[in-house]
């Protein structure tokens, strides 16, 4: 298959003092392309996902977005996350604002909307992930189902072009990643760009473009994802793949 | 499940009754002591409109001799008309403890919030608002006033525009030493709270565009003063006693004044008792007050066990 040209991550290598933690990591998104990272714990995936908004820092090789050098020092790294919608595991919500104002701070502080305009795309946000009736209440009075989508609807105001989930549903009760699966699965519907970590193998194999396995911090297997979860061509990717449907 | 409300215990009805007793009390004794005090300021800026100045509002005779026609307070007459004789002293003296107290707390905040921002996310900054802050906290704060006030004259160059603000400049002298020997240990319970705010929070802030200063301010700070509420309540209360400490660099304060009246009456055990009922009312309203404010400013879902 051609590499998409939108997003290209060409050769990064990460270090931890003396630890390799990404070694030569190479794939391409286009535009409208969902890609899963998929690997076992400590593989560098999430490495790999904050190297791309700079929350990492990449020792060596290349990232670019839209034709722009993300790991080039001329880059405006402020800019670049204006640009890359981030959710997290743990949610971070910020703890003293209501919905609204979580989803709002972006558009107020760095978009440089007026106060109204925030709010009022803020409430959007929060319509189309399902939470109109929650604008105004605290990270600490909703589900984690319902934080993570204000998580999601906080990324989604600044009008990323492109979104990174790192394990989005790994702290959710079972019955929680439901209606976070479903929230993502309408931005892939509406065409959004995810790179997207996650151990939720039936999302990736109904919505991903790609998978790509890491081990080691190595790209060890990518392809499109029948052919990643049906005909491993990598006997490391069979044996994750028997691990993880074994648990399932 | 719905409208249903719980019966209450015996013990729950007897702690609530308790609780409300209580609390009657001390908000009626609260606003005695503040109308008492509110009304002998609004008096002496007035000039003696209500009273003149310098003048109790009761005759200390007509205390004593009512206090004298009740069996069990005749004992203590004479002590009640002496305390009623020194009441404008007091409130005189109050007045300057609470502007100190209140004007040092404020403008020490302005300075810890940044010397505690500093030492969690600076580099160099770090080391300088250690050293500020250890340098302040490590030496005595009478000390720190005496070089001041002894060692560098300051209240010889008090500029102009503030001078005459207050009956001495000595004042202001003692308002920079609380304001930057507070500022270190104000700094040390917001660094506290600074650093319980979890570190993804600062992540979040940077991930949708906010620049580290701008994360800081709009979502590490706004989270960790509220949690350094209950603890640096403890300073407001230290500085309304340390405050006392200005008397010895002759500014007259409540603590000042006291002691003068006890060296010239040599009525020690009376004046001292009075002077620390006032410094305790003073703590009790300020703990009461950041009980409110912490309670305000509470996030709602967060520390539910505190409801009430």
């Amino acid at each position: 298959m051609t590499d998409g040209d939108f997003l290209r991550v060409s050769d990064v290598s990460k270090w931890y003092g003396d630890e390799q933690v990404l070694d030569e990591v190479s794939f391409g998104m286009d535009r409208g392309d969902v890609t899963v990272l998929i690997g076992p714990s400590g593989s560098g995936k999430s490495t790999m996902l904050r190297c791309v908004n700079r929350l990492a820092e990449a020792q060596e090789g290349s990232i670019t977005l839209d034709g722009e050098e993300v790991l080039s020092p001329d880059t405006d790294v402020d800019e670049l996350r204006r640009e890359v919608g981030m959710v997290f595991q743990s949610f971070n919500l910020f703890a003293h604002l209501s919905a609204v104002g979580n989803v709002a701070l972006g558009p107020r502080r760095v978009l440089d909307l007026s106060e109204n305009e925030a709010r009022e795309r803020a409430a959007n946000q929060l319509e189309r992930v399902g939470l109109a009736d929650q604008l105004d209440s605290y990270p600490a009075e909703l589900s984690g189902g319902q934080q993570q989508r204000v998580g999601i609807a906080r990324a989604l105001a600044m009008e990323p072009k492109l979104m990174l989930f790192d394990e989005p549903t790994s702290a959710l009760d079972p019955e929680l990643i439901g209606e976070v699966l479903e929230v993502m699965r309408s931005l892939v519907d509406e065409g959004m760009t995810m790179l997207v970590v996650t151990h939720e193998m039936s999302f990736a194999r109904a919505v991903a473009d790609e998978v790509v396995f890491l081990d080691d911090g190595r790209v060890v297997e990518r392809g499109p994802p029948e052919q990643l979860f049906e005909r491993p061509e990598n006997e490391r990717t069979g044996r994750f793949l028997e691990r993880i449907a074994s648990h399932d | 499940m719905a409208g249903a409300t719980r019966p209450r215990t015996v013990g729950e009805r007897v702690a609530d009754a308790d609780a409300s007793a209580g609390k009657a009390l001390l908000v009626a004794a609260g606003a005695l002591f503040w109308g008492w005090l509110v009304v002998s300021w609004v008096n002496r800026w007035l000039g003696g409109a209500i009273a003149p100045v310098g003048e109790p509002f009761v005759a200390p005779d007509a205390v004593e001799s009512a206090f004298a026609a009740v069996p069990g307070l005749a004992a203590v007459a004479a002590d009640a008309a002496f305390v009623v004789e020194l009441s404008p002293v007091l409130a005189q003296g109050t007045w300057l403890t609470v502007v100190i107290t209140g004007v040092s707390l404020v403008c020490g905040f302005f300075i810890a919030v940044p010397l505690a921002v500093a030492r969690v996310y600076g580099r160099f900054s770090a080391w300088l608002s250690l050293g500020y802050t250890e340098l302040l906290r490590g030496t005595p704060l009478l000390a720190q006033l005496f070089v001041l006030y002894y060692g560098l004259n300051l209240a010889a160059s008090v500029p102009a525009s503030l001078s005459g603000v207050f009956p001495r400049d000595v004042v202001w002298v003692a308002i920079l030493g609380f304001t930057l020997n507070g500022a270190a240990y104000q700094a040390e319970y917001i660094r506290g709270a600074v650093e319980s705010v979890d570190e993804g929070q600062i992540t979040a802030g940077r991930a949708i565009g906010l620049s580290k200063i701008e994360s800081i301010y709009y979502v590490v700070l706004p989270q960790a003063l509220r949690y350094a509420i209950p603890s640096w309540t403890n300073e407001f209360v230290y500085l309304i006693k340390y405050s006392s400490l200005a008397g010895f660099i002759t500014v007259p304060e409540l603590y000042y004044r006291a002691n003068q009246v006890a060296t010239d009456t040599f009525r020690y055990t009376a004046v001292f008792l009075i002077l620390g009922a006032m410094y305790l009312a003073l703590v009790l309203t300020a703990s009461k007050f950041m009980e409110r404010v912490d309670a305000r400013v509470a996030i709602p879902g967060l520390g539910a066990n505190r409801e009430r």
